[in-house]
């Protein structure tokens, strides 16, 4: 708040958010999340919309409050402390730069709130601005900046009184392919930089696990997974998470015993013997189950180890570093392919039945039923 | 070879000529009235003279007259911007459920037949002994031209991102400041324009100050009404005249302030 706690070093701080409940009338928003960010994390927020991701953000920045639970800064409790109180930047989707000021008025902003005297201010908005590679771009009007500008200029504002915590609600949203790839680079590297803790919300995934030390996947209001990029995309913790991230390919099937190894039922009348690891979820004999299997983990050929499936080809697309084969099982499920190394492959055509081999450990098994 | 002439244009071309002559006809009589050697309103007017300006500068009445509507304008302009924009902003930024019974009572005025309003402020105000006092006026004006600061303030208002205000509380602002540092300073020119069409307003209406208006105090649209009834000289068309020019100034003060501040908001 004052010119002291403004000065203090820019390390991030840690944030506890427990059993955050927000309610809109009948309708919960956010129902029952818990996340412990560490002093500098980087986490992100993902899910479709209306998954209560942005809701939490909005709770952290005080611009919501929530209905039940708390939001903890390092030790501090934050849950009904008003937005200009906080001390947090925040980054919104449409820049959000005030048209009426100067690029350096508006990154000197905050400072100005915080009382401080013109020309430090100057002099630190420069220096944010800096950071953001706009040096010299003070005197400018925001409508003379291209989006992808504006955006470093909103950033700057959101850091130039070193808070300890940054969120920024799909902050790249809003620009073209090219420009969001370099801002990723862009927002990562300030990360690093200035140690500061980040929470990113966003709907896409490639970001997301480009972009965050871990990942919250949502979904109506709830944390489906919470976990490093890695974890996220090789043991999705539920169908949900599974079908979210990435691509994945989906078999109901039938568990038939559960012991050293767990025998399944398949569609078309095999059984196959999976490595007890490959249940996600625990299942039971006699209950319905669903075998994930990511594209690029199935193998060409019967040669290789694992079971082996025929997948009757529809369709054979070339997609640059790996070709994509689309086709369907014995019971008709589709099922997706991804080779590299396609020179091999050039012979296939639509109507080939082609043998894909998948190793144990590929395979994952849920409870329920493909969605 | 020609290009084909359009009939429909051309009749649509004629339609709008005659219109803007409906409404200006009026106007280019009036004027040269005001110039007549007569003494009593007739058409055509014949020769020129100055003598009903001087009069109408020279008469005390006259100049009462018009010192209340200035004083009455004056402050009908501040209170209806300041409170039509205050309700305009709870309006468009609340989340409260009398947000349309609020709309519906704030642009009410414009519905309510004048006459219907001024009989009823009329017998309030005798009895509170507010009728023919500056207050009085000023009251009765704000409640007539908020509907036009409420039109006039929610197009600017709206066009505001929301998200502006709350960028300045994560800055620091408190929900005032982010209001008179942000927001204001993007809707201040249709603020102002906004208070000249409640002034222009309240500095001709008629049929509420007829009600209102005392022995004494007297606005100027009132006093006017009372000098045809009683003499009909080209005092009238003068006073009209200095009317039409005041307001042509004020209309175009407005849209200039208009354009500049639609280009503000568009450049965000």
């Amino acid at each position: 708040m004052d010119i002291a706690s403004a000065r203090q070093s820019a390390s991030g701080a840690s944030i506890r958010i427990s059993g955050l409940e927000k309610r809109f009338g009948a309708v919960s928003a956010v129902d029952g999340v818990d996340i412990d960010i560490a002093a500098g994390e980087f986490v992100a927020l993902l899910g479709p919309s209306g998954s209560g991701k942005t809701t939490i953000l909005m709770s952290v920045a005080g611009f919501e409050f929530p209905t039940s639970g708390t939001i903890h800064v390092d030790s501090e409790d934050l849950t009904y402390v008003p937005s200009n109180r906080r001390n947090l930047g925040m980054v919104f989707q449409n820049y959000t730069l005030f048209p009426h000021m100067s690029i350096l008025d508006n990154v000197a902003f905050p400072l100005k709130m915080r009382g401080l005297r013109t020309a430090e201010r100057h002099a630190r908005a420069e220096a944010a601005l800096a950071t953001v590679r706009l040096a010299g771009y003070g005197y400018r009007r925001p409508n003379e900046l291209s989006g992808g500008q504006q955006q470093r200029v909103a950033l700057a504002r959101a850091i130039v009184y070193q808070p300890r915590v940054l969120l920024m609600d799909e902050p790249l949203s809003a620009l073209d392919k090219n420009l969001r790839e370099d801002m990723q680079l862009e927002i990562k590297r300030l990360h690093a930089e200035l140690g500061i803790t980040v929470i990113f919300v966003t709907h896409d995934q490639s970001e997301a696990l480009t972009m965050a030390d871990r990942i919250a996947v949502l979904r109506d209001g709830k944390i489906q997974q919470i976990g490093p990029a890695r974890q996220l995309y090789e043991r999705p913790a539920n169908l949900f998470t599974a079908g979210f991230i990435g691509e994945m390919n989906f078999v109901d099937v039938a568990v038939q015993s559960v012991g050293d190894d767990i025998s399944v039922a398949l569609p078309w009348g095999e059984t196959w013997r999976l490595p007890a690891t490959a249940a996600v979820e625990p299942v039971a004999a006699g209950e319905a189950a669903v075998l994930a299997v990511r594209p690029e983990r199935l193998q060409f050929g019967a040669g290789s180890s694992g079971q082996v499936i025929a997948v009757t080809l529809s369709d054979i697309v070339y997609a640059g570093a790996a070709l994509l084969l689309i086709g369907r099982l014995p019971d008709g499920t589709e099922m997706r392919a991804r080779i590299p190394g396609a020179s091999q492959l050039s012979s296939l055509a639509p109507g080939d039945v082609a043998s894909f081999a998948i190793p144990p450990e590929a395979m994952l098994l849920y409870r329920g039923e493909r969605q | 070879m020609k290009p084909p002439t359009d009939r429909g244009s051309l009749a649509l071309a004629a339609y709008v000529y005659a219109v803007l002559a409906f409404i200006i006809v009026p106007l280019v009589i009036v004027i040269p009235m005001s110039f007549s050697q007569n003494d009593y309103l007739t058409f055509p007017p014949s020769g020129f003279t100055l003598k009903w300006y001087s009069e109408y500068f020279d008469s005390r009445q006259w100049r009462a007259a018009t010192w209340l509507s200035v004083q009455v304008a004056l402050l009908t302009a501040l209170f209806a911007s300041v409170i039509g924009t205050a309700a305009t902003y709870a309006m468009i930024r609340g989340r409260s459920r009398l947000v349309t019974a609020f709309q519906i009572l704030l642009i009410g005025p414009i519905i309510v037949p004048h006459i219907a309003l001024a009989v009823g402020l009329y017998l309030f105000f005798q009895t509170i002994g507010l009728s023919g006092t500056i207050p009085g006026f000023v009251l009765a004006h704000t409640v007539l031209t908020l509907p036009f600061v409420v039109f006039t303030m929610a197009a600017a208002l709206g066009k505001v991102d929301a998200n502006l205000e709350a960028a300045a509380m994560s800055c620091g602002a408190t929900r005032f400041q982010a209001f008179r540092l942000v927001t204001l300073p993007l809707v201040l020119p249709n603020l102002v324009s906004s208070a000249l069409f409640a002034f222009i307003i309240s500095f001709d209406e008629p049929v509420v100050s007829f009600f209102l208006s005392g022995v004494r105090q007297k606005t100027l649209p009132r006093r006017m009404f009372e000098d045809i009834e009683q003499n009909l000289t080209p005092v009238i068309p003068a006073i009209a005249t200095l009317l039409i020019v005041l307001s042509i100034l004020i209309l175009l003060g407005a849209q200039v302030l208009r354009s500049r501040s639609v280009t503000r908001i568009a450049s965000q």
